[in-house]
């Protein structure tokens, strides 16, 4: 570029991003049947501090291993199984605490079925019954509903926000784009750990949010380039613009994305090497999220933007004649 | 424009020693958030700042204890009272600052199971003791007169016998303040603010009461803490227990008991136990582990990118890590402490994410106006002016989610909770979530350090690198040598 051009805009080539929309079409088609597939095929495991179900303490003489344990309740209640072990204060003994979600509680017989099992898997811990309570959800319905209100909330909150900060590209319409790229990051996250079988419980609503923050920011800071274009290149159609703002700002999606999906991978590996697989159930989800991330803002955000001021540039057209 | 203050800030002040003095206060933070600040004299232990080792740690990392709560005497709780108590638990352990807890309740046996991590530092794991942080169990009530009788049951107590005027219910809100005694001392109170209802109720008592020797008596279930005699009528509905606080911290943990809510019935303990960490301290090494190796791999990948600014992002970083970790560790005095999660560990990845985002955002556009031909100090000005609004817009909208969610699942009391309760949770009714509370705290915290850090101090040390003569090669910047 010679130094006599007055577009201060960057050496970056422009790609044509606004013609992808076939393939943004197919995408997000195969990522909702990814989804629903999934959740039809794995079904959704939901925590019991959202689900309720069982807890139950068993008093023995010496330690036992949590994981053989968690194995020998799994096979008989058939859902997961989270195990602590303990020590009870009063008799100075050993304690095993069993949670699991069920319905409408345990039969007794189902769970003398389970004490037996336990007694059987341990035989020299001596094991006894403690204490058995059927437990309601923490964080019921009332959580999840209130959850659904907030992040709409937020998110009406933001189509304001971008309205008024990029009014002078056609706001209203960024802002809803926006929270749409923001929809599909949140399915993929949520589609990621259906598929690899995590159960919906408090690291999962952290993810999402995680998500929810990081997907506007990228969307935002693509916005940013293409109002700063509308201002350097007052004359250009709006496709251009936003094809501009898309090219110049890929070194910086790519590069913000390896870190980030980066940091998510290390954790990932340090974990299964490790062996603390419970922390998998938010680092491979937040990895799917944050690399969809990257993609919607590039293309699912401004390329649904761009088609609908085509049409709505269409409509005006056609009512002027 | 004032979105441009921090961006477009002039820069006629930035010298040379400018980057030494921000170097010298972000290493100086970072060190006193790690490490803290404490002394030994004798016996104990002041803690003047507090550092990583001050962390309340999550359950599954740090174990905790278990306890059950059942009614006392044969008292049958309803669902709903139930289910209000497990809420009034909930509300004091998110105002304690514990955000990794799980409350279960049991309908059948009406059983309450209470789990939460051992505080920061814990040394002789005590249940009982830890089940006191969870505040009275017991029932706060204004009597009329100081009546009693004798526990018919138990010759050392006694059964307050004094018409109720006023209940737990009655308050809307509590804190601890100081105020002068009879004798001119301040001492420490707790200061109610009354609900509509309590409001009438102690105007009525305390119309009829004034100027006569009745007192009005105040308890905690069957201990009178003090019995205030009434000199004139109170209807402003503001009501004050003063007399038994010797400390600023008692007062604050009876204010923050109360307007946790008055539990609907009595409970006592009905179990005990400890819970090992179900993850292990390796987990805790783990998940360092993983960030260490995380945060190199960051350092090296933006030293070879973008060089000197790289390497002011660095340090910016190791800058705005220490902040997330200086709001969970309460090194700020006038924050809560909280407890670091795997939820909270997330906005701090999050918040981290941005800052290198922020930082790859300007170091793009300094390459991009140093190949446009500027200058190189034109260059460095126009990057940073340009590449805020973005960094800015994006921000923004993360600060509407993290209040958002502060509101909606934090305390009740709080200022962003009554704001919201009031409008647009009005339908609901409060819940404390101390997970997706303690998420928007960190998130908040991560997007003002971002701007701390990120924005301002980066260009600070990046403006003051630039006048040095060794560092005016464009090289260093990621431009084409001229």
């Amino acid at each position: 570029m010679s130094k006599t051009e007055k577009k201060p805009v960057s050496t970056a080539k422009v790609r044509d991003f606004c013609s992808k929309r076939r393939m943004i079409v197919i995408i997000t088609a195969i990522v909702l049947a990814v989804t629903v597939i999934g959740i039809i095929v794995r079904g959704v495991g939901v925590a019991i501090e959202f689900k309720g179900g069982t807890v139950i303490t068993y008093d023995c003489l010496n330690d036992v291993d949590a994981g053989k344990a968690e194995e020998v309740v799994r096979s008989i209640v058939n859902t997961s199984v989270n195990i602590r072990t303990g020590e009870n204060i009063e008799s100075d003994g050993k304690q095993l605490t069993v949670s699991f979600t069920s319905e409408n509680g345990l039969t007794a017989d189902r769970q003398a079925e389970l004490t037996a099992a336990l007694q059987e898997a341990f035989p020299d811990s001596d094991i006894t019954l403690s204490d058995s309570n059927d437990v309601s959800p923490t964080t019921g319905k009332e959580f999840f509903l209130k959850c659904i209100v907030a992040v709409i909330f937020a998110a009406i909150l933001i189509i304001i926000y971008i309205a008024i900060r990029f009014r002078n590209i056609g706001g209203w319409s960024a802002g809803l784009c926006s929270v749409l790229a923001l929809v599909h990051d949140l399915v993929v996250a949520f589609a990621a750990s259906v598929l690899c079988g995590f159960e919906i419980n408090s690291n999962m609503v952290a993810v999402l949010l995680t998500i929810l923050g990081y997907s506007i920011n990228n969307t935002i800071v693509i916005y940013d380039r293409i109002r700063e274009n509308r201002q350097l290149m007052p004359k250009a159609a709006m496709n251009d613009i936003i094809n501009a703002g898309c090219s110049q700002s890929l070194t910086r999606s790519l590069r913000t994305s390896i870190t980030t999906v980066g940091t998510m991978l290390v954790i990932t590996i340090v974990v299964l090497i490790s062996g603390y697989d419970s922390l998998l159930s938010f680092s491979v989800p937040l990895m799917f999220g944050l690399i969809s991330g990257t993609y919607s803002s590039l293309f699912v955000a401004p390329v649904t933007w761009s088609w609908w001021m085509e049409k709505k540039a269409a409509k005006s057209k056609a009512k002027k004649k | 424009m004032t979105l441009y203050l921090l961006g477009g800030m002039t820069v006629k002040k930035i010298g040379k020693s400018t980057f030494f003095i921000v170097v010298a206060l972000i290493l100086l933070f970072s060190a006193s958030s790690v490490l803290g600040l404490d002394y030994q004299y004798g016996d104990n232990k002041t803690t003047l700042i507090n550092g990583v080792d001050d962390i309340r740690l999550g359950i599954d990392i740090q174990g905790g204890v278990d306890v059950t709560f059942k009614p006392s005497g044969d008292y049958d709780a309803t669902e709903d009272q139930l289910a209000a108590a497990t809420e009034v638990i909930n509300r004091r352990l998110v105002s304690l600052g514990i955000n990794d807890s799980e409350v279960y309740s049991d309908a059948k046996s009406d059983r309450i199971i209470v789990r939460f991590p051992w505080q920061a530092g814990e040394t002789d794991f005590d249940p009982e003791s830890a089940v006191k942080e969870l505040g009275e169990t017991a029932e706060l009530t204004f009597r009329r007169g100081s009546d009693y009788e004798t526990d018919p049951e138990d010759e050392n107590s006694v059964i307050p016998t004094g018409e109720i005027v006023l209940s737990g219910a009655d308050v809307e809100s509590a804190k601890a303040g100081s105020q002068p005694n009879d004798n001119g001392e301040y001492e420490y109170v707790v200061q109610l603010v009354l609900s509509e209802s309590g409001k009438d109720k102690f105007a009525q008592a305390t119309t009829e009461l004034a100027g006569t020797s009745t007192p009005i008596s105040i308890w905690m279930d069957n201990t009178m803490i003090s019995a205030p005699t009434v000199s004139s009528a109170i209807t402003n509905g503001e009501a004050v227990i003063s007399g038994s606080f010797t400390t600023y911290e008692d007062a604050k943990s009876m204010a923050d008991t109360i307007s946790s809510g008055a539990l609907p019935f009595k409970m006592e303990t009905s179990s005990f136990k400890t819970i090992s960490p179900t993850m292990g301290e390796g987990s805790l090494d783990a998940i360092l582990l993983a960030g260490i190796i995380a945060f190199a791999c960051i350092a090296v990948y933006m030293l070879v990118l973008y060089r000197l600014p790289g390497a002011v992002a660095v340090i910016a970083l190791i800058g705005q890590i220490a902040g997330s970790l200086a709001v969970v560790s309460k090194w700020f005095g006038f924050m809560d402490s909280s407890t670091l999660t795997i939820p909270g560990i997330a906005g701090i990845i999050l918040a981290v994410g941005m800052g290198v985002d922020a930082n790859i955002i300007t170091g793009e556009r300094i390459k991009e106006e140093l190949r446009s031909g500027k200058s190189l100090d034109s260059a460095i000005k126009i990057a940073y002016k340009r590449a805020f609004t973005a960094i800015f817009d994006g921000n923004i909208t993360n600060v509407i989610v993290a209040i958002v969610l502060i509101g909606a699942f934090g305390v009740p009391s709080s200022f962003f909770s009554k704001i919201l309760n009031h409008t647009i949770f009005y339908f609901f009714g409060a819940t404390t979530e101390g997970v997706v509370y303690s998420f928007g705290v960190t998130l908040l915290a991560g997007v003002i350090f971002n701007f701390i850090m990120g924005v301002f101090a980066a260009r600070l040390m990046v403006t003051s690198l630039s006048k040095f003569k060794c560092f005016r090669n464009r090289k260093l910047y990621g431009g084409d040598v001229k």
